[in-house]
């Protein structure tokens, strides 16, 4: 009798979890099954789960509507903004912070903690302005200096999180045989550490891809706007096209999910450890 | 001579003192240029009256404190407080942090591990927090669309309404919608911190728990609970700081409206700055953000940190 209450209680366990998976995975299912429906069955008042016609229609018209140049927009900031924030600003300071005890260590990660806590949309105006004199607004560069410096602070705190798990004797093992501390950084401990350093790429350039307030205010004209802008532009006030905004949507999701499915568990700890640790 | 032994005894420390700097310098610069320099900034344009066309001529009027005697007899920034504080932080905070706790339980429960069904299911319900906010939002207004949305449908079907509801335009149902979305998108990170914390409790303390006959709730106020305490102290203060400076949400969902019912305190600075074109006003709702958001801090750290830290 006792191991088949058991079973009842571990399948009912089970089956709850999965219910409320489901109800959670739905949106995507929606988004995908609708972004393949006809303008006819996407106005119907009919609940029908899987639509009878098939189209990619919605997908050659997003194309026609310019969003590959959003697209475009959108890597060329993101991957530029995260290989610079990543590589070459969130990495030394991240090695200094791990391996160096120097003064005002102390100060500086209080300071990297609090522009973590800052609003970033309190930034926008000033930001805007001080653009605008320096002739940054419309400017691919601006926006990427943007995207670095928002990108900054949780990189390091991510990046310092992976050195730690790093012995020491490998820097002292470099130090000894010749190697000055840039180098020992970029071509000893970098490459140990990479699982973290891609985590820290796929997260940094997930922050970039969903940007959205920046890219609103900075970029105004429209072949330099980038994909969430774009998408946002696709929900009209009063008639939105549901086929094609769906489409655009599903076009978005496809990297960021693809990044955090295939890194989840190297984005947990690094995310999770600093909190855990405390 | 007095020089040259002050350099000597402090050489090493020094030395390191400049290299860490060096290191960091490019990511300092960074932060000060884009976080201090505009944060003064925008105390600054809080004092002046100016228009978005006038920032070419680089003018603008020094007003005082005018901006912030409007703001206090502007009965929109009291609406906007109370939203941001009540619907979109306390509301959503709160169901996140209930219902990521339950997940994160489910998750680790033993019936899951054992039938191995634990890493799949994390990685599903991982899944939402891949979708850029501007998307989850395009979703949720499709499926919450008042003629041709899923759940309108959904409900009808199942019997529970007679009527569609108009969830973006109904007062009563707005914010309601709005939460959703929210907790939909965000509810992974808090999934994922509190499994990260359960799978730190050594696993004998529950052993010698069930030993002794402890229940199921025993274990869970007098093991699991104050043992993630210090989890729940920092995701509780991380996520009610990002959220209450959140724009994006409610701005891509209703713009503020219907009329000016949904609107928070980061779409007030944004709507004030580009869309009135009133730049000086909107700094002003953002220099409120910044000493709103600074006397919490100040007050969640003496209240939980220290009591946390003299605790253990």
């Amino acid at each position: 009798m006792r191991p088949f209450i058991q079973k009842i209680r571990d399948l009912s366990i089970i089956v709850l979890t999965f219910f409320l998976i489901g109800i959670i995975l739905f949106p995507f299912f929606w988004m995908i099954i609708s972004s393949v429906k006809t303008p006819m069955e996407l106005l119907s008042r009919e609940l029908k789960l899987i639509g009878s016609q098939f189209t990619l229609n919605n997908y050659f018209r997003i194309f026609e509507a310019g969003f590959l140049r959003f697209i475009f927009n959108s890597i060329l900031v993101c991957s530029t903004a995260t290989f610079i924030c990543v590589g070459l600003v969130a990495a030394p300071a991240a090695y200094a912070i791990s391996r160096y005890r120097f003064s005002g260590r102390t100060s500086i990660m209080a300071l990297i903690g609090f522009t973590q806590m800052f609003p970033w949309v309190i930034l926008v105006t000033p930001v805007f302005m001080i653009f605008w004199f320096l002739h940054l607004v419309n400017s691919y560069i601006g926006l990427i200096v943007v995207y670095i410096a928002i990108t900054v602070p949780f990189s390091i705190y991510m990046l310092v999180g992976y050195f730690e798990t790093i012995p020491r004797a490998l820097d002292e093992a470099a130090l000894v045989d010749g190697c000055s501390a840039t180098k020992t950084m970029f071509l000893v401990i970098l490459p140990v550490a990479w699982p973290g350093l891609v985590a820290t790429f796929a997260y940094t350039f997930a922050v970039t891809w969903n940007e959205f307030i920046f890219a609103l205010t900075l970029m105004t004209q429209t072949e330099k706007k980038t994909v969430p802008v774009g998408i946002a532009n696709f929900l009209g006030q009063y008639t939105t096209d549901w086929g094609v905004v769906m489409s655009a949507s599903v076009v978005a999701t496809i990297p960021t999910v693809i990044f955090f499915l295939l890194l989840q568990r190297h984005l947990v700890t690094g995310l999770s450890a600093g909190a855990v640790k405390q | 001579m007095g020089e040259v032994k002050i350099k000597k005894s402090r050489g090493t420390f020094s030395k390191i003192t400049i290299r860490g700097f060096s290191f960091i310098l490019p990511a300092l610069a960074l932060l000060i240029f884009f976080f201090f320099i505009p944060s003064i900034y925008n105390i600054q344009l809080s004092l002046h009256k100016i228009s978005l066309f006038q920032t070419a001529g680089g003018g603008g009027k020094f007003v005082g404190l005018a901006n912030f005697i409007k703001l206090a007899k502007d009965s929109e920034f009291y609406n906007a407080l109370k939203n941001t504080a009540l619907w979109l932080t306390l509301a959503t905070v709160g169901l996140r942090l209930i219902l990521g706790f339950i997940l994160a339980l489910l998750l680790n429960s033993y019936p899951l591990k054992k039938w191995h069904l634990a890493g799949p299911a994390r990685i599903l319900i991982f899944a939402p927090w891949g979708v850029p906010p501007v998307v989850a939002v395009t979703i949720w207004k499709w499926m919450l669309h008042s003629r041709y949305g899923a759940v309108n449908l959904i409900f009808q079907r199942l019997g529970l309404i007679r009527q569609p509801i108009s969830f973006l335009t109904d007062t009563s149902f707005v914010w309601l919608s709005i939460i959703l979305i929210i907790v939909w998108r965000e509810l992974p990170f808090t999934v994922v911190t509190f499994l990260a914390g359960l799978q730190s409790i050594p696993p004998e303390l529950y052993e010698v728990a069930r030993i002794d006959g402890a229940s199921w709730r025993h274990e869970l106020i007098h093991i699991t609970l104050p043992l993630l305490r210090p989890v729940i102290t920092i995701i509780t203060f991380m996520i009610t700081i990002w959220t209450f400076n959140n724009f994006v949400y409610v701005w891509l969902t209703t713009r503020g409206g219907p009329g000016n019912f949904t609107h928070v305190l980061g779409t007030k600075v944004y709507f004030e700055s580009f869309v009135n074109y009133e730049i000086g006003y909107g700094a002003t709702f953002g220099v409120i953000m910044t000493v709103i958001m600074m006397i919490f801090a100040i007050a969640y750290f003496k209240t939980f940190f220290k009591r946390s830290i003299s605790g253990t």
